[in-house]
Formats: C-alpha cells, sequence, structure tokens
C-alpha cells in the first residue's frame, strides 16, 4: 500500500490525525509555521524539511508521515505550549517514531543516515 | 571438504578447508566488539574517535520466561537503571508517608500501581536504547544485533534473528559480552522462577515474592518491592553479601529486617511447582536446611532468582582462537592492559577474572584499552579504590577495604576504625530510627593514619561516597579529614 503524508497544524489537529491511524507506524515532523512565502521563522527547520523528504521513499508500507506546523515562534517558546507538555518536544524540528522514544531533534534531522535509520530500522 | 559462503552476502573470500579457518590477509574492521554493553559501547565509541572502522555485535538471548531488550546491556536495560528507578519509587512511597509530619494533607489511602511505574521506566530505557543507537550511527560504528561468535583467527561468525549467518574479520577484538543470571538447577527453576531479567520488564504486579540469594541484587530488588507495599521474604543459604564488610551487611539486613522484609536463613530451595496459574498464580516452593533435616513449604506469586551470574563467555567459540578462561567460573583472565592470553583479543567489564563488575569501572577499562591501542597512551585501568553503592532501602556507600581485609592486609593492631552513628535531620521529625545511619572510617596507622576504607549507611550513600572516593584516591589521612570543616546540616559531616 505505500506510505501517504498528511499536513496538520497545531496540537488537536494533529491529536486527531494520529488517533485516526492507530495501529499503523506513524512518523511526525515538527516545524515552526511558515509564512505567505512558505519559510519557516525556525531556520534548523528550513535545512531539516528538505534532507527528511529526500529519505521517505525509505518509510515502510502502510506507514503514515505527519507533516506538523506547531504555531508561531511566541507560541512555540511558551514552555507551557501543548507540545512541549504532552509530547514532550523540546525543540523544533523534532523527527519521531509516534508512540516510541524514537526522535531526532535539531541538527540530528540534518543527518540523512540517522533519519534513514529512524524510518527503516526498529 | 570444502564450504563455500554466499558471494553476494559475502564479498570476502572465506573458505573452510579442510576444516581449517584460514588467517584472512586482510580485515573487514580494524576492531570487532562483541558485546554492546557498559564496556563494550565505550570501547567502540572511543575507537571511531581515532577513525577507526569498528564494528559492535550485541544480542540478547531471550530468558526462560522470554524477556528480551535492547542495545546497551545490562546496567541499562536490566541492572543500575532500572533498579534505581524503582528503588527511588520506594523512597518517594516512604516520603510520603514521611510528608504528613511535615504538614501536607491528604486523605486518600496512597497505593503504588506497578504497571505504571514499569512502563515509565521502560520508556526511558527505551530512550537510551534508542540514543545509543544515534551515537553509534552517527559516530559510523557499524552496529549489527547479532551473536557474534569466533570460528578462526581474526574471524568472527554473525547469526541474526532469523537465522542468517556472517562471517566479519578484524584486526584486533574486544570480548565484553558481561553476564547473565545463575539458575538453581532443581525441578521448576526456569520454568516458573524469574530473575532481574525479568523484574524490570514484569507485566504484572509480582505479589508476594520470594527473593532467592544474599547478593545486593537480592536485597536491592527484595528492598524496593517491600518499599511499594509487597509481601516479600528473602531465603538466604548462609551470609548476606559475601564479599562485602560484614558488620555493614549484617546492620543492613537488621534494617530491612526491622522494616518489614522477612527473612529465612539457613535454607535452599530444593523444588519450585505451580500450585495456581495467572500472572502473576501460585507457587509453591520447598526447602531444605543447610543446618539440619528441616523440610519447608511456602507459596508465593513470584520466586525471583538472584544466587549469581555467569559468565557469557562459554559459547563463544573461545576454543577455536585458543584463548583461554577459568573452566570452573567461566570468567577470563587478563593482564593490566585486559589483554588475553591471545594477543590481538582483549576483553572488558564483567566477565573478567579478579575484577569488579560495576559499570564504571567496564567504561573505563574499554576507554583506557582503546586509546592505548589507537592514540598511544599508556594509562592503565586504576582498579584500586574503586567505590560502590548498594541502594538497599538503607542505602550502603563504601570505598577502599573492609573491616576484615584490613585487619588480614595490615594486621589489627596496625587499622584504627573510627566510627559514629547519626541521625539524619530529615528522619528527625517524621521520627524515623535514630541509631541506624553509621559510618566508620578505616585508617592505617603505619602510614601517617592513612584512609583505607570508607564505609557510610544512610541516606544518598552513593552521593556521599563519590567525594570521599576522590579524597582516598589523593591520598587522604585521618588529620586531613579531621581538620576538613564539615557542612551542616547535612548527613556527610559526620
Amino acid at each position: 500500500m505505500g506510505w501517504e503524508e498528511r499536513q496538520v497544524r497545531g496540537y488537536p489537529e494533529f491529536v486527531r490525525t494520529a488517533q485516526g491511524y492507530h495501529g499503523r507506524p506513524i512518523f511526525a515532523l515538527f516545524c515552526g509555521d511558515k509564512d505567505a512565502e512558505g519559510r519557516s521563522w525556525c531556520p534548523d527547520c528550513v535545512t531539516a524539511e528538505p534532507i527528511v523528504r529526500k529519505e521517505l521513499h525509505n518509510l515502510p508500507d502502510e506507514s503514515v508521515f505527519i507533516y506538523c506546523l506547531v504555531g508561531d515562534r511566541a507560541y512555540w517558546k511558551d514552555p507551557n505550549n501543548e507540545f512541549r507538555r504532552n509530547l514532550k518536544l523540546t525543540g523544533v524540528p523534532t523527527l519521531l517514531k509516534y508512540g516510541t522514544p524514537q526522535k531526532l531533534v535539531e541538527e540530528e534531522c540534518f543527518k540523512s543516515e540517522l533519519v534513514r535509520m529512524l524510518f527503516t530500522e526498529d | 571438504s570444502v564450504q563455500a559462503h554466499k558471494e553476494e552476502e559475502n564479498p570476502r573470500k572465506t573458505m573452510e578447508v579442510n576444516g581449517f579457518m584460514p588467517v584472512p590477509d586482510s580485515y573487514d574492521y580494524d576492531l570487532i566488539v562483541i558485546g554492546g554493553g557498559s564496556g563494550g559501547l565505550a570501547a567502540a565509541k572511543e575507537a571511531a574517535k581515532y577513525e577507526k572502522k569498528v564494528m559492535v555485535l550485541d544480542f540478547v538471548m531471550p530468558t526462560p520466561q522470554g524477556s528480551s531488550w535492547g542495545l546497551g546491556g545490562t546496567c541499562v536495560n536490566v541492572g543500575c537503571i532500572p533498579k534505581k528507578l524503582m528503588h527511588q519509587a520506594a523512597l518517594l512511597g516512604q516520603a510520603l508517608q514521611d510528608s504528613r509530619k511535615f504538614g501536607w494533607q491528604f486523605t486518600e489511602e496512597v497505593k503504588h500501581d506497578w504497571m505504571t511505574m514499569t512502563e515509565s521506566v521502560q520508556n526511558y530505557i527505551g530512550s537510551l536504547n534508542w540514543g545509543y543507537r544515534v551515537a553509534l550511527r552517527d559516530k559510523k560504528v557499524t552496529y549489527e544485533n547479532a551473536y557474534g561468535e569466533f570460528v578462526g583467527p581474526h574471524t568472527i561468525k554473525a547469526t541474526y534473528k532469523k537465522g542468517v549467518e556472517k562471517l566479519y574479520t578484524a584486526e584486533t577484538f574486544i570480548i565484553a559480552t558481561g553476564e547473565r543470571p545463575r539458575y538453581l538447577g532443581i525441578p521448576g527453576d526456569k520454568e516458573y522462577c524469574i530473575s532481574s531479567d525479568d523484574l524490570f520488564s514484569l507485566p504484572y504486579c509480582p505479589g508476594r515474592t520470594l527473593v532467592v540469594g544474599a547478593s545486593y541484587v537480592a536485597l536491592e530488588c527484595a528492598g524496593f518491592l517491600a518499599g511499594l507495599g509487597l509481601d516479600v521474604t528473602v531465603m538466604v543459604r548462609s551470609i548476606l553479601l559475601r564479599g562485602f564488610d560484614q558488620d555493614m551487611a549484617n546492620r543492613i539486613g537488621e534494617y530491612m529486617k526491622e522494616h518489614g522484609v522477612n527473612f529465612i536463613r539457613d535454607f535452599v530451595p530444593i523444588k519450585v511447582e505451580r500450585v495456581e496459574e495467572g500472572t502473576p498464580g501460585i507457587l509453591k516452593v520447598t526447602a531444605k536446611s543447610t543446618t539440619g533435616d528441616q523440610i519447608i513449604e511456602v507459596e508465593y506469586n513470584t520466586v525471583l532468582l538472584a544466587i549469581g551470574r555467569d559468565p557469557c563467555t562459554r559459547k563463544i567459540g573461545l576454543d577455536k582462537v585458543g584463548v583461554n578462561i577459568n573452566e570452573r567460573t567461566g570468567k577470563i583472565p587478563v593482564n593490566d592492559e585486559e589483554q588475553t592470553n591471545v594477543p590481538y583479543i582483549y576483553a572488558v567489564g564483567d566477565i573478567l577474572q579478579d575484577k569488579l563488575e560495576l559499570t564504571p569501572v567496564a567504561i573505563q577499562a574499554g576507554r583506557l584499552l582503546v586509546q592505548r591501542l589507537y592514540a598511544g597512551t599508556t594509562t592503565k585501568c586504576d582498579y584500586v579504590n574503586v567505590p560502590t553503592t548498594v541502594f538497599t532501602p538503607l542505602e550502603y556507600g563504601a570505598c577502599g577495604y573492609s573491616e576484615e581485609t584490613s585487619v588480614e592486609k595490615f594486621g589489627e593492631e596496625n587499622i584504627e576504625v573510627y566510627h559514629s552513628h547519626f541521625w539524619p535531620l530529615e528522619w528527625t521529625v517524621p521520627s524515623r530510627d535514630n541509631n541506624k545511619c553509621y559510618a566508620k572510617i578505616i585508617c592505617n596507622t603505619q602510614d601517617n593514619e592513612r584512609v583505607i576504607g570508607f564505609h557510610v549507611l544512610g541516606p544518598n550513600a552513593g552521593e556521599v561516597t563519590q567525594g570521599f572516593a576522590a579524597a582516598i584516591k589523593c591520598g587522604l589521612t585521618k588529620k586531613q579529614l579531621d581538620s576538613t570543616v564539615g557542612i551542616h546540616p547535612v548527613c556527610a559531616e559526620v
């Protein structure tokens, strides 16, 4: 069946979407919001996104890739935002395998070897 | 006979000719480490710093109960880490009780949920497993989840989960395969008993538990299980904490007894049977006295065996490369550079003969070994005055000699023991024991009253001991200790 991508914005939409795919492997990339020209306020996210996208063809069959915009810079800086509180995210970009402790944070997302390992290995 | 290996899987041309493996003329790797635990990973990561081509093989044979775990070895998965977290869970239970005396008010009865604790602990361990894999991949160390064994000079065979086999060669090898819990060898032990390998991921609360053994593993596990509110009994064959200062060992035992842990002394189990199925179910243990003919039968939900650990050295092909092991214990004798009798094969960690079985020792030994191999240093691992802590309900920290060993080595007339009970300030308000915490130092009167043994029994013993270990390494004397002003009010000022 291959893999599919969903694009969401904000915590409630992320949770709803992830729950809808319960039972399938779910990978998620969290990035800062993008402006009208499509540029994120988060420079590391700008670097990471194309690197991650280049490895998507390695995703296992049946899996879901959720591309999630977390919010604007002010929202992200708030230490109590829902992503920090509930998903325990510590930085953007974060690439993770939902429901497991497996994740890559910030500069780790720049390394295609690590992204590939997250997507393909148990 | 000639056996050729599949060329696609293994581009190396290695052929077993007439039963003999030839010595390869070039190697796949500079270094292959067998075992991805504390020692193995430290060595592998260090070698990568020197741009060496390194492989780590790690494989966990499932327990008789089916438990298994990820990369990181015993400490991370089924040892120090989950042990300390569960010990902390038990301490928090005690703290909740104490808190009422400090003014905290809550009406609900405080209960413990095993599954909540275990899930949190396993989740943290999972993040450590992942962290190690990221670290290895990032440093370009090849990690294979496969069982490694020697098949010929400079050559190992790696067997993967689905049975696939591959051969790899290296210039140098480090064996760091660690140990696994020993079983009793009695009917029912493997079928019905669990070990520390199973406890920290047990998917149900163990309930009324019998812990067999008097090692630090046995006492630590019995201690936190009782602290979580379970009915715990420890069955001891003879003495507690063999090899440790016996006065301290007995104080630990007394404290545990006074705080709800039952002890059956001088008995060994001879049979374990299942009376009732379930998770946990009910087991019947038949035990025989070591001092007479008495036989007893007792029922428990869970039986945890903690009678010792055996090195994983018997099935890794050491005979194929001529590495000597102690036939009785399975341990590997090495020189002071961790080298076995085969010059290109080294060993680190718990499998070493006559060395301490501690994570920081394995890490230090692994790192220094690799630095000597690839960075031209000569520093050897210092196994003297290594501090340790036993995380029983009343924690015990120690560095240096026990009182018995001091007397043996220096003669009773040449040592002086200074000791004191102390009452932690935090224990006063909740009226906890005022005569249990205890500290002693053993001094060599022939050497300027140099401190040769440090022992403390009390809260945060590990934190207290660490600093004193550094002082002892610098040659601390009684006079220097006396002239050091204490911090007040802390336990360590004693």
